[in-house]
């Protein structure tokens, strides 16, 4: 289990929550960091099975 | 009388500011004096003199949105700033007494809320700012960790053929001089700003500016000498845990988090949100470490952090809510 791709995807998840609570000009800079941190979750996942056991 | 309560309130918000500083010098000058680039004293020395000339640089939208978006304007009164003013300034003191980096800001907007919700209700409390700012409570060490893991990333790559490490921390320490002196100007910037809209507060509530009116000038210089003499003054429990405690950092790690929390800064400055400095720069500092290992962050401080993230507002709300009915009772 990769704890740091876990960890960016639950920062994914709590940007998600907030983006129908954000005021309307702060909505797309919350999806925004949202979207940075699946990239970073699926960068991390793939990272971490990539490496030589 | 109501005049000299005025004054002697716009001393109290300033002496906040100074106890801003002073809490918050070590989110500044940390990452510089672990990595020891500069010693303690002319650490604090340069982010004094960042804070104080960020007025030059940045506006006033942060101050308007603390005198105007936390409380409905007609429930300010001197003695409900004074009391949000004093469970901010409690709240500071205790969690500086247990070496906690906990944020100068919510406390203000916790202290101005639960004294405000004493004297009228939580009808008085505005949903529209209050919403911002919770927002930015979660979103801006998230964008500070995100850039600084990113930095890291990108400086990583940039320089891994490097075989002269010595040379390339070298370059790093004076690299870290400028993304020091840009987080202080951004601590500068939005921390001022809080005691700017406490006393624009103050004066609309008195009758000495407009409903509408702007920050006047001698305001803006007298909050920016406050914080920067109590960076002067300096912090030297919360650096400790700052600088080392969380992570470990290398000279090319300080820049990379002070570079992130100063572009989250900058950019919060600018769209008139108050977001705590202290979040954004252990976010910053976090994303450093994270981009090594998740292991290479010490969570159990980071935890301990974020308790007392949780605990400010409704610690400050208390303590002020308390304050403003002994005032009423003194009064």
């Amino acid at each position: 289990m990769d704890r740091r791709a876990a960890f960016f995807a639950l920062a994914a998840l709590i940007c998600a929550v907030l983006v129908p609570l954000a005021e309307e000009e702060f909505r797309t800079l919350t999806i925004c960091v949202g979207a940075t941190y699946l990239v970073l979750a699926l960068a991390s996942f793939f990272d971490h099975r990539s490496r030589p056991r | 009388m109501e005049d000299a309560t005025l004054i002697f309130v716009v001393v109290v918000a300033l002496g906040f500011d100074f106890v801003n500083g002073f809490h918050d010098a070590a989110n500044s000058i940390a990452t510089v004096v672990s990595t020891r680039v500069l010693t303690p004293r002319q650490a604090v020395a340069w982010a004094a003199s960042f804070n104080f000339i960020a007025f030059l640089v940045f506006g006033t939208h942060v101050a308007t949105t603390i005198a105007k978006d936390v409380v409905e304007q007609g429930v300010l009164s001197i003695g409900v700033i004074f009391a949000g003013l004093v469970g901010a300034i409690v709240w500071d003191l205790i969690t500086f007494w247990f070496g906690l980096p906990t944020s100068s800001s919510h406390a203000l907007v916790g202290g101005m809320a639960g004294a405000a919700v004493a004297k009228g209700g939580f009808d008085v409390l505005v949903s529209e700012g209050l919403r911002k700012i919770g927002l930015f409570i979660i979103l801006s060490p998230l964008i500070g960790l995100a850039v600084g893991l990113i930095l890291t990333v990108v400086i990583s790559w940039a320089f891994f053929r490097v075989r002269r490490l010595d040379r390339l921390n070298k370059g790093f320490r004076r690299g870290q001089l400028v993304s020091a002196a840009a987080f202080s100007l951004g601590h500068g910037a939005n921390d001022a700003q809080k005691t700017m809209g406490i006393i624009l507060a103050l004066l609309i509530a008195g009758g000495h500016v407009a409903d509408n009116g702007e920050v006047p000038l001698w305001v803006v210089l007298a909050a920016h000498t406050a914080i920067g003499l109590g960076t002067l003054a300096g912090g030297w429990r919360i650096v400790k845990t700052m600088g080392s405690k969380i992570t470990r950092l290398q000279p090319a790690g300080g820049v990379a988090a002070e570079t992130a929390a100063a572009a989250t800064l900058f950019f919060t400055s600018a769209a008139g949100v108050p977001v705590s400095t202290t979040h954004t720069i252990t976010g910053a500092i976090v994303g450093v470490g994270a981009a090594r290992r998740l292991s290479a962050v010490r969570w159990g401080v980071a935890g301990r952090v974020v308790w007392a993230w949780v605990l400010t507002i409704p610690g400050a709300f208390l303590i002020s809510a308390l304050t403003y009915y002994a005032v009423e009772a003194f009064a």
